[in-house]
Order: C-alpha cells, then sequence, then structure tokens
C-alpha cells in the first residue's frame, strides 16, 4: 500500500519534479531565514560585538511566530492540494479508469493523501534547523519543538483527509476546496486556541492526551467514508454530465432547504424563467444566476450555509453578548467567511467557461467584453454578498440587545460597510485571477495567495515588526495595514461598559492613521477609501486581460 | 464570400497552418478535408475570428476577420468540434440565451426558436436541460444555435464526429437542407464520405499546408490528365471492341482484362457518346459502358501520397 503504490508515486513524480515546487521551497526557507535573521539578537558592544548568550525573550516568540505561521500554512494549503485529489479526476475524466483499475480504494486513498502532503511535509521539515537555531537562543524546551512539530503533522494529516473526504463528496475542485475550508476553520481555530493556553499543563496534557487520539478518531472516520465512496461509487456512469432536479434533491436534504421562490434565498438565487427574457437583459449575467449556480447541485450551498451559521452562533454568545468589545472579531469571523466562500463564485468565472467548452460559443456572439466581465462580476458578486450578509443578522440582534452597542449605534454601518467592502475586494480579485488563469483550480488558489497577501499578510508584518523593530511609530504601522479589513474591523473600538467610554480610544489596539497636515484617519476609514480604488483596479485589469486573451486574441484552443 | 488569403499560424517553432489561401463562392458548400491534426480546425477557428493569425487576412461577406471581427461574427455560424453546453438550462433557454447574445429582439425571438427547433427536430425536447440530451442532440441544439441569427455563411467544424450511423445521415439531410436555403457553408471532416455528396468544392490540407482546392472535377482534373473509361463486353467481343477503341482519336491506351477494357480517354462527354454508338455499330455487345469516376478516398490518398510517403 505505501511502498508499491502508482497513484503515489505519479503524483509524487508530477508535483515534486517541477522547478517551482522547488522554487517555491527555495522562497519558503528564505523567507522564514529572513525572519530569524532580522530578529535575531544585536552584538553587544560591551562583549566587543559578541552576541549575548541568552535571549529567551526572543527565542520564544520566534517560536510562536513559527508554530502559528506553520499551523495557519498546514491549514490553509492542505486543501489546497488534497480537495482538488479526488474531483481533479473527475474534472479530468480519468476517475472511471482509476476506479476501474485492480488498485484497492484503499491504495488510491492512501497514495493521495501522502502525495498531497508530500510538499506541506517537506516545507515544514525544512523550517526544522531554522526551529533548533531559536532554541540555542534558550528559553524554549526540546519538548516544546516535538510537541509543536507533532501537531504540525497531526493537523497536516487531519486536514488532509477532510479535504479528501469533501472531494470524494463534490464533483467541482472549488466546491470541494470551499467546504474543506469551512469545516477546517472550526477545528483550527479550536486547536490554536487551546494550545495557546497560557497554563502550560493544560496545554500539554490537551496536545499529548487529547488531541492525538481526536485526530485517529477523525482519520478512521473519514477513511471508512471515503473508502465506502470509492468501492461503491455513486457518482460515475455519465461523466459528471447527469441532470440534477431540484425537486428532487429537496427532498432527500438534510436540514437547510433552498427555496427559489422564498426570501432570503431568492436573493441569490431568483426563481427560473418561465419565458423569453424580456430584451435589454444582460443574457449572461441571467444565466449565471438562474441556471449556472445551482447546476452543480444545491449541496455546497447548503453545506455552507448550514456550516457558517453554526458557528456563528457560537462565536455571537461569545463575542456580542459576553464580550461585546469583542465584536470587531465577530465581524473578523464574517470576513473569514467572505474570504473564503467568495472566491469560490468569481474565481471560475472565466476558466469555467473555457473548461466546459462553451468559451468559443459564447466569443462568436455579438456579446461585448464589458457586458460578459460585467455579468461575471456581478452575479458573483451578488451570491458572495448575500451568503455573508446571512451572517450579519447576529450582529444586528446584537446591536438592539446589547446597551453599550447601543451606545455605540454608529459602528454598526461601519461594521457593515467594512464587510461589504471585502465582499468587493473578494470578488474582483476572484475576477481577475480567473482572467489571468488558464484553470479554475490555479485561478481559485491565486485568488486565495492575493487575498491572504492583501487581508492577513499586513497585520503578520505588523505584529512582527512591533516585537523586533524598535524604532516604528505605531501611525505608521497602522498605515501598513489598511489592505486589511481585519485590522479594520479590529481598529473599532467597544468600550467593555459604558463608564470607561473615554480614553479608550487611546489605548486602542490600531491607532488612526496620522498624516503630515495634523490630521488623522482611523484605519477603517482608511480602509474603505483604499479598497473601492483597488477593486476598480482589479475590475480594469480583469477587463483588459480578458478582452485581449480571450475575447480578442482568442486564445481558446 | 470566404477568401482567405495567406493565412500562417506559428505556435513557436512549430507551424501549424502555413501561406493558406483559398476562396469559396457564395452558395457553395465547401469540404475541408484532412488528417487529424492538419489545422483544419486552426484555419476554423482562424475564420470563426477567435484566433489571431501570425501572418495574413481573410474576408467574409466583405469583412474582415482581423479588422472587424464584430461584423464578421454577425455574418457567421459558428459550430465548434468540440463544444460543451451550460448546466442546468433548458434547450429553450439555451436558444433563448443565443438569441439575445446576437441581439434579436424578445417579438422575433419566440418564433425563430420554434422554427429552428421545428427544422432540426428538436421541437420535442424543448423543455429537456441541455446538459442531458444525447451526443447527437447536442450536436443537433449546437447547429439550431448557429441559425438563430440566420446568417449566411455557416463555419461547422467536425459537425458529425463521434455520431451514430443513424445521427450521422441525420445531420447530413440537415446539411444539404441548409445548402438548399441558400447559405455559404465551410465543413471539416477526416471522414471523406461524410462529405462527398453534398459538397461542391473541397480543399484538401495535411500538415498545415493545402495541397488541392476545387470543385471535386477540377481535382479530379488536376490529378489525371485524361479520363478513365470502363467497358465491359460480350464473350466473343473483345477483339472488336479493341479495335475500335484504338481507332479512336481521343484514346490514348487501352488494357484488356478478362471481358473488360480500360482505356484512357481524353475528350468531352459528347465525344464519349459518339465512341459508344460507334461501338455497338460496328456490332460489339456492350454490357456496361462507363466513366470510372474517382472517390474522394483516392483524391485524398493520391493528393497526400507524395508527402505521408
Amino acid at each position: 500500500m505505501f511502498s508499491n503504490n502508482p497513484v503515489l508515486s505519479r503524483e509524487l513524480l508530477v508535483n515534486l519534479r517541477s522547478t517551482r515546487a522547488f522554487v517555491m521551497q527555495g522562497l519558503y526557507a528564505s523567507f522564514l531565514a529572513a525572519l530569524v535573521y532580522f530578529s535575531w539578537p544585536g552584538g553587544d558592544p560591551e562583549w566587543g560585538g559578541a552576541v549575548r548568550q541568552v535571549s529567551p525573550g526572543v527565542a520564544r516568540l520566534l517560536f510562536n511566530l513559527f508554530f502559528l505561521g506553520q499551523f495557519f500554512l498546514v491549514a490553509l494549503v492542505a486543501p489546497t492540494f488534497a480537495a482538488g485529489a479526488i474531483t481533479g479526476e473527475k474534472e479530468r475524466k480519468t476517475y472511471e479508469m482509476l476506479l476501474a483499475s485492480p488498485l484497492k480504494p484503499l491504495t488510491i486513498l492512501v497514495g493521495k493523501l501522502l502525495s498531497s502532503l508530500s510538499f506541506l511535509v517537506i516545507l515544514i521539515v525544512s523550517s526544522l534547523p531554522l526551529m533548533i537555531l531559536c532554541f540555542l537562543l534558550g528559553g524554549i524546551l526540546l519538548s516544546e519543538i516535538v510537541r509543536a512539530y507533532l501537531i504540525l503533522i497531526l493537523a497536516a494529516g487531519t486536514f488532509g483527509l477532510l479535504s479528501l473526504a469533501c472531494s470524494s463528496f463534490f464533483r467541482r475542485t472549488s466546491s470541494a476546496l470551499v467546504v474543506s475550508y469551512l469545516v477546517i476553520l472550526p477545528i483550527a481555530l479550536l486547536c490554536v486556541a487551546v494550545t495557546r493556553n497560557d497554563d502550560s499543563m493544560t496545554r500539554d496534557f490537551v496536545s499529548i492526551a487529547v488531541l492525538p487520539p481526536w485526530c485517529l478518531a477523525i482519520w478512521t472516520l473519514v477513511v471508512v467514508v471515503v473508502n465506502r465512496r470509492l468501492l461503491r461509487p455513486p457518482d460515475v456512469g455519465s461523466e459528471g454530465n447527469e441532470v440534477i432536479d431540484e425537486a428532487e434533491e429537496m427532498k432527500s436534504a438534510i436540514g437547510v432547504v433552498i427555496d427559489r421562490d422564498l426570501f432570503p434565498d431568492k436573493l441569490f438565487a431568483p426563481a427560473k424563467r418561465t419565458d423569453l427574457m424580456p430584451d435589454g437583459t444582460n443574457p449572461v449575467l441571467d444565466k449565471e444566476l438562474r441556471s449556472e449556480i445551482f447546476s452543480q447541485g444545491t449541496l455546497m450551498l447548503r453545506v455552507v450555509i448550514q456550516v457558517s451559521m453554526f458557528i456563528s452562533i457560537f462565536l455571537m454568545a461569545v463575542l456580542l453578548f459576553w464580550r461585546p468589545d469583542w465584536a470587531g472579531y465577530y465581524v473578523a469571523y464574517v470576513i473569514t467567511f467572505n474570504l473564503l466562500v467568495g472566491p469560490v463564485f468569481s474565481a471560475g468565472s472565466i476558466t469555467q467557461e473555457r473548461e466546459r467548452k462553451t468559451l468559443g460559443l459564447l466569443l462568436t456572439t455579438l456579446l461585448r467584453p464589458g457586458t460578459i466581465i460585467r455579468a461575471k462580476l456581478l452575479a458573483a458578486l451578488r451570491v458572495s454578498t448575500v451568503l455573508t450578509f446571512l451572517l450579519t443578522e447576529q450582529l444586528l440582534l446584537a446591536y438592539v440587545l446589547v446597551p453599550n452597542l447601543q451606545t455605540r449605534f454608529w459602528t454598526l454601518p461601519v461594521y457593515l460597510l467594512i464587510i461589504a467592502t471585502t465582499c468587493l475586494a473578494t470578488t474582483t480579485t476572484g475576477l481577475m485571477c480567473s482572467a489571468l488563469s488558464r484553470k479554475t483550480s490555479v485561478a481559485i488558489v491565486t485568488t486565495y495567495l492575493v487575498l491572504f497577501a492583501l487581508f492577513v499578510g499586513p497585520v503578520g508584518l505588523k505584529l512582527y515588526m512591533r516585537d523586533f523593530v524598535e524604532s516604528v511609530s505605531e501611525s505608521k504601522l497602522s498605515a501598513m495595514t489598511i489592505s486589511s479589513p481585519y485590522a479594520a474591523a479590529l481598529s473599532i473600538v467597544i468600550p467593555p461598559d459604558k463608564s470607561s467610554m473615554v480614553g479608550t480610544y487611546a489605548a486602542a489596539n490600531t491607532p488612526p492613521v496620522r498624516f503630515p497636515g495634523g490630521f488623522a484617519i482611523p484605519v477603517w476609514g482608511m480602509f474603505l477609501m483604499f479598497y473601492p480604488l483597488l477593486s476598480g483596479v482589479f475590475y480594469i485589469i480583469a477587463y483588459v486581460a480578458f478582452r485581449y486573451r480571450w475575447w480578442r486574441a482568442g486564445g481558446t484552443s | 464570400m470566404i477568401e482567405v488569403s495567406r493565412f500562417t499560424k506559428r505556435y513557436g517553432e512549430f507551424t501549424a497552418v502555413d501561406d493558406l489561401s483559398f476562396s469559396i463562392g457564395p452558395g457553395e458548400v465547401f469540404g475541408f478535408i484532412g488528417p487529424n491534426g492538419a489545422g483544419k480546425s486552426t484555419t476554423i477557428r482562424f475564420l470563426a475570428t477567435l484566433l489571431r493569425p501570425t501572418s495574413g487576412e481573410a474576408w467574409i461577406a466583405g469583412h474582415s476577420v482581423v479588422g472587424d471581427p464584430m461584423a464578421v461574427r454577425k455574418v457567421i455560424g459558428f459550430m465548434p468540434d468540440d463544444f460543451g453546453v451550460y448546466d442546468g438550462m433548458k434547450v429553450w433557454e439555451f436558444l433563448d440565451f443565443f438569441a439575445v447574445a446576437y441581439e434579436i429582439p424578445v417579438k422575433h425571438r419566440r418564433k425563430i426558436i420554434d422554427e429552428v427547433l421545428e427544422l432540426l427536430d428538436l421541437a420535442h425536447k424543448r423543455e429537456d436541460y441541455v446538459n442531458g440530451l444525447s451526443k447527437g442532440m447536442k450536436q443537433r441544439l449546437c447547429l439550431a444555435k448557429t441559425l438563430v441569427h440566420d446568417p449566411p455563411v455557416l463555419i461547422l467544424d467536425e459537425p458529425a464526429s463521434g455520431l451514430d450511423p443513424r445521427a450521422r445521415l441525420e445531420m447530413k439531410a440537415l446539411l444539404n437542407e441548409l445548402r438548399g436555403m441558400g447559405k455559404t457553408i465551410l465543413v471539416s471532416s477526416h471522414i471523406l464520405s461524410e462529405l462527398a455528396d453534398f459538397c461542391t468544392s473541397i480543399g484538401v490540407i495535411e500538415r498545415g499546408k493545402l495541397l488541392a482546392a476545387g470543385t471535386i472535377q477540377e481535382i479530379q482534373r488536376q490529378l489525371r490528365s485524361h479520363r478513365v473509361l470502363k467497358v465491359k463486353v460480350g464473350d466473343a467481343s473483345t477483339a472488336r471492341a479493341r479495335a475500335v477503341l484504338e481507332d479512336d482519336p481521343g484514346i490514348r491506351s487501352v488494357d484488356a482484362f478478362d471481358h473488360t477494357l480500360t482505356a484512357e480517354f481524353e475528350g468531352q462527354d459528347e465525344d464519349m457518346g459518339r465512341l459508344l454508338v460507334r461501338l455497338i455499330d460496328s456490332g460489339v455487345a456492350v454490357q456496361s459502358f462507363a466513366e470510372e469516376t474517382i472517390s474522394l478516398e483516392e483524391v485524398f490518398m493520391l493528393i497526400t501520397k507524395g508527402i505521408v510517403n
């Protein structure tokens, strides 16, 4: 199963022999090395320029940074490879050939898992020497390093297997990917919360006695389910061309049912037409909203709505009712949801026409490139915004019920604006990447990378610089983060109770950005001004790319 | 109607189509023949405004393919060789979508969709989902799509590939009907017998080069400098028939095998008739007398032989 696994050897051959894998690994190792280099304690003049021997504080900070950074890396990268492992076979139409071979389902599963995790494991292992370097500074126990890597490997395995399970249930990589992220999100948050616990006893207990058995349980469950699905696949036979009957699917649906005729479902899924389109309709927009949205069934959307609602209930209790001053973190969750789900609706908008071989039909009509691109943007934006705003009803509820949110009622529209702007940003980024890529899977991963660089990167950089670079003012640090909706949401200060309203602004984590003229604009203000511009730029890039790459130059072959 | 001038397309080092020129008159049905990978689809995609040429130009109904693609799109109906359909759409919705995309106002659309569905025998599938249709039905649906804006020129890339014999015959009948409607049709295929019956002219392409183009008769004349007559006669008259044939000024050479004579002949149809009269007048028991026509397959084999071997 392991030593002579054809699935594994084929994938390893294709994935790891590419220059891209080599370059990525090199970049990753250099990036980590740069982090260590710049935070390395400087030479002390009193000791003749020699490095102070023990710098436990720095070592601890670096260790935490490495662990947390790599944990997020695992949570992000494991699904990108694993969620496409089986759907990729379906999309390439090699799935039936693979299943019809004498390979055991378990062999296929193990091969897919190991191959999709191989690159990730190489990245994690290549960070080990640098971690050991930090160990030499003192302040960290060897057992902590072992424990950290154990958790990373366990997380990689668990996230990889969960994504594989999603991959076996869906027909498209994009659906599998977004559901994987949503399933992994709560687990990852829980893991981080537990392992960051200050009490080292609880930490050790949880990471040694609780996590491994739970992971093993999840592994076994997933393996059994996927194994059965691969052995008797219910989704082969018609090359994935079967017609999905919405009414039929509704009957077997568990939990939420989507009904095109009801509010709020009809906001993102208007009813099917019974007659011809009126004159002046944008046919592409009409097609996207009425036909394409459920063409792969409603399973993906139902899972997305249910999981996000489920998580939001817990978060609402803690972040809005128990600690209303943490309301920004609830908004951060809504932003994360949009970050994960938004790209799925836009990043495939052009590449999918190509993959489905309908682009040639569409391009030889009289539709202008602007009409097509605008329709794609509006359709994706509408679905993504409606789904995201389903999560804001909790926010509205809290502003009605919680007294110290009521006193700062003006923050509600700001939060909503931040969320709406985020929806615009994720959609235009996805559209741009779709116009620039040849494959949907590439477009989606590129979109995620761009969005993480814009949303999360600045916050990480700010935290790093605050710890290790002394001469930067807080205002400059704030200015760095204006591209991050997280920073924007958290820059709004809600007092913990009514009496302490004065002075909270000064103590805020994120001070406003100061300009030479003496005036200052809060980070959220900068964010709200910055993104419409950036989204406009992305939209123009998407238009130009589509016009000259596809519409006019016609690289459709 | 279609005029291609020195079209060349290179992909890096590889030349897909090399210096291709041909023209198709109005109402003609032009068969584009060549083996897989010969450059048929590249040429067709170029004509359908989906591909920029490395060099060269083409005009359809007077509009430049390179300079004015929108005008060209208005006058062509294009059916790619390998196309997909949208999921979750019904047959009428699919046609409505393309009719709107071709800017046909709603008052005409209903009638056009009904007519097109009727013409392609899809009326009973009106309410079916397009992704549930069989391959032959999808092929017909795509042809229906190319007709919604009633273009004078149809560009069809392998319209019958992958179809079963019955669907193939039906497709052939459809194309014949479209020819009857006066459309100029460019149709490609790698299966020669598909095209033989209804093409008025053909172009043979291999490895990106156009080897021959023109009407089938023209090409036959290019290939053979003379016509071939086959005469089958009764037992006793072989020698006499041979003598009569060799006497005729139009006959170049005569071969006899068993009771069948094969003669190389130069002349018009009238000369052939006179020759037959002479044979009968001299008492030859003619059992059959015919010109040996050359099939499209043979044309193709003859033309491509030089390069393949």
